[in-house]
């Protein structure tokens, strides 16, 4: 036992070695990503700033104390949103659940009370059912601008989540709920306090936010392209036969190697992230924790898809022309090119048939939307169930020894 | 018998790699498979490995199965492919090492190990050389190195001198000696038949799948005649049917072969033989157009056995 994972390890160490001298594979690792996230996150910065990511936002505010004041002003600070008074007639017909005004938010009459209580509140937020374009994002800045209420962070957050549930093509029902319980349980321990921050403070998009883990997964998935390549040329080449006549398992020589390409996939992954963060001012989110587990469910699910590329194909040509269609099917779909929030519902659906998808929902999650740990849960989980059957179906087929 | 193949059959879909292979190989003997391309002694040798099941049959190393004991069997082995098996882009050393570690060598015993072969090999000034650098020769060298490292009783080569230089292939054969003299027993495949026969102690001829012929290089020489071969060729039309009958009633003839134009005669004696030959040929109204008297070779033998050539 002992001896075998010693061996597993020894497998390990020599691909790591072989990746380390490797500087072409560094090129497709780091280099390549960095260009490209660097190229179209400068690109499309006016899209995102601005832009077409502008929206007009119609607030009818009943707060009867200055909190809701309070919440519509940092709103106003982003350049992103033009803040609209609500008149008395679209207030009434906000009150009637109406949402034919566009993108419209909702504060309560007991916004400031039930804040200062402690309370959760309900934030009304609707959307603009035909301009897909900027609601996503507004939501989240809404989103971020409540949770400026410090303590009361979680509650305002849940209760616009809770909010979405109204909008139909967002199913975040199952989350919303459970955000909300969790807010509440938080909140029942935590004392009052209102701050109050600069309006200039309010966090405006990062265009490195939206790029760098879009592309981040997608280069992933073409680093464990190369590594199924590695894995064929391993087997073809005869370096696998001569490990197999040895007195060493096919489980310590396959684990070794897949060891080591989730080695790989997380430096790198974790490198880019680095770039985007101390580099371009990409932002990490509230949780470091959320965040690893995500790019270490990313790394595994990425690292898993490898093996099975690999298994399903026979020869290495045939991992590299099939691989690429599958990665850039997988990243269009899946959202690495472009927000799955600008996208109609069906095809938002159809892309969360990717890895991509799931990886990117829950690390954007974090960096984006300000979420937790707790709340990326779902997400990971879907994205560690996905590698698992990926790893599982992979193992059986893939073939030691060539046909 | 360190060795023992018995009735080895593997299939690949319709393809007889391998088609009922016995032999045996004694304790520190170089057994030699000699035989063309696809005739099968890689498909032989790789089940012999325990890299390949066969369809049927069985062989064993040191009494273990290689099918039911293949576990006992790698220890005992090592095993030098047909294809240059290491890591390109790592050194000569590095590659030695994660081999050597495979067979659970470590510490000061792998790193003797690694310089022993090393210098074996005549390439420890090149230690820290990738082995993509490497001529092909060289590359050889390392790979035949590769699977001495645990100082196997059983070592299994196949064609390890394909595409080398003729420098390198003293060095691998002066290796191969030596390794033997050191009590390793040898399994060595070839399509080279100079080779098989400077170094090996027993031969199997393969073709097809089948060994065709089997034993000392003198037995198999034997097989010839000891004299030699008449090789003759009969302008067209060709020689009169009944006619191999005549020759082989001759002085010390002791076969005869026809392919095409060609007629193959084996004596014990050709210089005896060639007169009474050729008188009959020429009673039968045969022009013969071209005539060649061998020494006995393994090449002549195969030609003899197969009708073909080693050496497509
Ligand atoms: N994996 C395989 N699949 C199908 N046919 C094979 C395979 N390996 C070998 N063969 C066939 O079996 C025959 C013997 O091959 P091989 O053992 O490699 O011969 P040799 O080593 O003597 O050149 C050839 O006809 C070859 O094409
Ligand atoms: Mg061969």
């Amino acid at each position: 036992m002992l001896t075998s994972l010693r061996k597993t390890w020894y497998v390990t160490a020599k691909d790591l070695l072989i990746v380390a001298k490797d500087r072409g594979a560094w090129m497709t690792l780091l280099v390549t990503p960095l260009v490209v996230i660097v190229i179209v996150s400068f690109a499309l910065s006016p899209v995102y700033k601005g832009g077409s990511l502008h929206a007009t936002l119609l607030v009818s505010n009943h707060d009867a104390g200055g909190l809701g004041k309070q919440l519509t002003d940092s709103l106003a600070a982003s350049p992103n949103i033009t803040i609209q008074a609500a008149g008395d007639r679209e207030s009434k017909t906000l009150k009637q659940g109406g949402s034919s005004y566009g993108l419209s938010l909702v504060i309560p009459p007991d916004f400031s009370a039930r804040v200062q209580a402690g309370q959760s509140v309900q934030l009304q937020v609707y959307d603009d059912p035909n301009s897909t374009t900027a609601a996503p994002f507004l939501k989240g800045m809404i989103d971020g601008a409540a949770s400026r209420f410090s303590a009361v962070e979680v509650a305002a957050k849940a209760a616009v989540s809770a909010a979405i549930r109204q909008n139909p093509h967002a199913d975040a029902a199952a989350v919303a709920s459970r955000a909300s319980a969790a807010a509440g349980a938080q909140i029942a321990n935590q004392p009052i306090q209102v701050k109050e921050e600069p309006a200039a403070g309010v966090k405006t998009l990062n265009t490195f936010d939206i790029e760098t883990p879009g592309f981040a997964v997608m280069f992933l998935l073409f680093g464990v392209m190369i590594g199924a390549e590695g894995l064929l040329e391993e087997r073809d080449k005869g370096t696998m036969g001569r490990l197999l006549v040895a007195p060493v398992s096919q489980a310590s020589i396959l684990g070794g190697k897949l060891l080591a390409q989730f080695a790989v996939s997380m430096v790198q992954i974790t490198l880019l992230f680095a770039v985007g963060h101390f580099a371009f001012g990409m932002d990490t989110g509230n949780s470091l924790a959320g965040l690893a587990l995500m790019l270490a469910a990313t790394a595994f699910t990425a690292t898993s898809f490898g093996l099975l590329l690999a298994a399903l194909t026979k020869t290495r040509r045939q991992a590299s022309s099939v691989g690429i269609l599958a990665i850039l099917l997988m990243s269009a779909l899946g959202g690495s090119w472009w927000p799955l929030d600008i996208v109609p519902s069906f095809m938002r659906k159809l892309g969360h048939l990717s890895m991509n998808a799931w990886a990117l929902d829950g690390i954007k999650g974090i960096i984006i939307q300000g979420q937790g740990f707790i709340d990326i849960l779902p997400q990971a989980g879907v994205l560690l169930a996905y590698g698992s059957v990926c790893f599982l179906i992979g193992l059986k087929m893939f073939k030691f020894r060539a046909a | 018998m360190l060795v023992q193949a018995d009735n080895l059959v593997k299939k690949f879909g319709k393809v007889n790699a391998v088609d009922g292979v016995s032999f045996s190989i004694g304790e520190g003997q170089i057994f030699g498979l000699l035989g063309p391309n696809g005739a099968g002694k890689t498909t032989t040798i790789s089940i012999l490995s325990t890299y390949l099941k066969p369809t049927s049959g069985e062989a064993t190393v040191d009494g273990f199965s290689v099918t039911r004991q293949a576990g006992r069997v790698r220890n005992i082995i090592g095993f030098v492919p047909q294809e240059i098996a290491l890591y390109p882009t790592l050194t000569a050393l590095q590659n030695l090492k994660f081999y050597g570690k495979m067979y659970g060598l470590g510490g000061a015993a792998l790193t003797e190990r690694c310089r022993n072969v090393l210098e074996l090999v005549e390439l420890w000034e090149r230690r820290h050389d990738n082995i993509e650098h490497f001529s092909g020769g060289m590359k050889r060298r390392i790979n035949l190195g590769a699977g001495l490292l645990h100082n196997p009783r059983f070592l299994l080569l196949d064609e390890p001198t394909v595409g080398v230089d003729p420098q390198s292939r003293e060095h691998i054969f002066d290796t191969i000696i030596k390794i033997r003299d050191n009590g390793s027993t040898i399994l060595y495949t070839s399509h080279y038949m100079e080779e098989i026969e400077l170094l090996c102690d027993r031969i199997a001829i393969m073709d097809r799948g089948k060994v065709i012929a089997s034993g000392t290089l003198k037995e198999l020489l034997k097989m010839l005649g000891e004299g030699g071969v008449i090789e003759l060729e009969v302008a067209p039309p060709g020689c009169p049917a009944g006619l191999e009958a005549r020759i082989t009633d001759q002085q010390e003839v002791t076969g005869i072969r026809k392919e095409g134009n060609k007629l193959f005669v084996s004596s014990s004696d050709s210089a005896r033989s060639l007169p009474p030959v050729m008188k009959v040929l020429e009673e039968a109204g045969c022009q013969v157009s071209s005539l060649e008297l061998y020494a006995p070779s393994l090449e002549k033998l195969f030609i003899q056995l197969t009708g073909k050539e080693l050496r497509e």
